[in-house]
């Protein structure tokens, strides 16, 4: 039994949940496959609609 | 990013993968592998002095292969972790030769050729599996011809284009004419050195070449007359080819009229039927921030439709169409051909005047699809949960983020193709299931929550 969670992926979407959990009290363990988190949303300029910097 | 690195809450296992998991919801044992950057991550600062002195460079796969990187290398400059990583396919040291530049050069010691890949067991309660898509590989169609023609590219290299961090600081630089500066930057040096050899010959026999070689008759036996014409031979043809490509260099310039192809992959049953959702929004933003580095940029977008379903979205792109030049072309493009001065030609039906056209453009962006990740069968094994029919992972009618086992979610482009802030949207919810799994363990108290800061 284990209050931890495990998110797979650390894109946009595995970072958004780690976030979520950490805040809400939940140690979380982010694996990553690529040697720094960012997935592919890091690879993008801006992004639309607001055309933000992606990072 | 940064918060994620920084969160007392969070342990982030960079460079992992998932290599087993055991038992149910609300008590799953899970083995990672850490695998060996040959970097120790407690010392490393990330200063980058290893990546300056590595002799070894090869094309870099964050900037899409359009840049390159060393052998050690950090994934993009503001990664985080900001650990380093030795890249073993190309590292000298591990092909056997001598190196270690990057071992002298760091100050922190960090550098560990003897590394090993580490295993750990984690108990968790709850997983969430977010690992995204694959850009979809447009040489799967022929009639795009995207490896043989150069100025044709993904949106995701045409990203890298624009961005002030890749490997063009943000210009629109056409492939084909990166590649003839490249050569002209290899020449100049090989003439150079050619140019040594030649005056070494000069100074030798008090001659200038032009005289000797005017005079040289090819069957000459003297071998050092030979080598002296080879060496001269071997210069002329590389100023040559210079002096050819440093002239066709001046009628470079950015690329300025832009095409874009919409659906390749994507709503096509040979490939998958599905629509990728987020590509005419993706092209529009690229169209537009193109035109803002560069005010005389026009585009063009063939479609078989738009889908700007979205807040905000329609509005975005009739801005687009009104400010930044954008036309957008009802059709199903056909073929893109070879034109003059490497401009592709897109052949396609228009279809408001029935009629089959031909137009050259500097550069060609294919909106490629959002296919689910290469490795979304082995990981759906592993975690013991089922795939459809395109590779996505099967989720619950009822409750969509929920896999075929109980307490492992999915969310982001792993559950089907989305956009950004839909992928955020579907995070949080995924998270708020995972936290559903435990309490319903653990009581709706929690006990022994860690407090976020």
């Amino acid at each position: 039994m284990s209050r931890d969670v495990l998110v797979i992926g650390g894109g946009i979407a595995g970072i958004q949940s780690s976030l979520d959990l950490a805040e809400m009290g939940f140690q979380v363990h982010l694996v990553e496959s690529l040697p720094s988190i960012g997935g592919k949303m890091a690879q993008l300029d801006k992004t639309f609609p607001t055309n933000d910097c992606a990072i | 990013m940064l918060d994620v690195g920084r969160h007392p809450n969070i342990s982030l296992l960079a460079y992992s993968e998932v290599e087993k998991v055991r038992g149910q919801a609300g008590d799953f044992q899970v083995q990672i592998r850490k695998k060996a950057r040959y970097v120790d991550e407690s010392r490393c600062t990330g200063c980058g002095a290893c990546t300056e002195k590595c002799p070894t460079v090869v094309p870099d796969a964050f900037n899409e292969g359009l840049g390159q990187r060393k052998a050690i290398y950090s994934w993009f400059a503001q990664g985080i972790p900001s650990t380093h990583t030795i890249d073993t396919e190309h590292c000298r040291v591990f092909a056997g030769k001598k190196c270690g530049a990057c071992a002298k050069a760091c100050q922190a010691e960090a550098i560990d050729f003897d590394q090993q890949d580490q295993l750990l067991d984690l108990e968790v309660g709850a997983i969430i599996v977010a690992v995204g898509y694959d850009v979809f590989d447009p040489s799967r169609i022929p009639e795009y011809r995207y490896k043989d023609l150069e100025n044709v590219v993904t949106s995701m290299e045409f990203e890298r284009l624009l961005s002030a961090s890749g490997p063009t600081g943000g210009h629109l630089d056409r492939p084909s004419d990166r590649a003839v500066m490249d050569r002209i930057q290899e020449l100049e040096k090989t003439v150079k050195k050619s140019r040594r050899a030649v005056d070494n010959f000069e100074k030798k026999f008090a001659r200038s070449s032009e005289d000797f070689y005017a005079a040289y008759q090819p069957g000459d036996q003297d071998q050092e007359s030979q080598k002296w014409a080879q060496a001269y031979e071997k210069w002329l043809k590389e100023k040559n080819e210079l002096e050819e490509l440093q002239e066709k260099a001046k009628g470079f310039s950015v690329a300025k009229k832009l095409a874009f192809i919409q659906c390749v992959g994507s709503r096509d049953i040979r490939f998958y039927p599905f629509c990728s959702g987020y590509c005419c929004m993706h092209s529009i933003k690229e169209a537009i921030i193109a035109h803002e580095h560069e005010p005389e940029t026009e585009s063009t977008i063939f479609g078989m439709d738009i889908r700007a379903v979205g807040k905000g979205f329609e509005e975005y792109k009739v801005r687009g169409g009104n400010t930044s030049k954008i036309t957008y072309k009802r059709t199903r493009v056909a073929e893109i051909d070879k034109g003059r001065d490497n401009n592709p030609v897109v052949v396609y039906e228009d279809t408001q005047h029935r009629q089959i056209r031909r137009e050259p453009f500097d550069l060609v962006i294919l909106a490629t699809a959002c296919a689910p990740s290469r490795a979304n069968p082995a990981l759906a094994e592993t975690l013991g949960i089922e795939i459809n029919e395109f590779g996505f992972f099967r989720t619950d009618e009822a409750n969509p983020l929920d896999t075929s086992k109980q307490g492992i979610f999915v969310c982001g482009c792993s559950h089907s193709p989305m956009d950004i802030p839909e992928s955020v949207a579907q995070a949080s919810s995924a998270a708020t299931r995972a936290v559903q799994v435990i309490t319903r363990h653990f009581g709706p108290q929690a006990k022994g929550l860690r407090k976020a800061s």
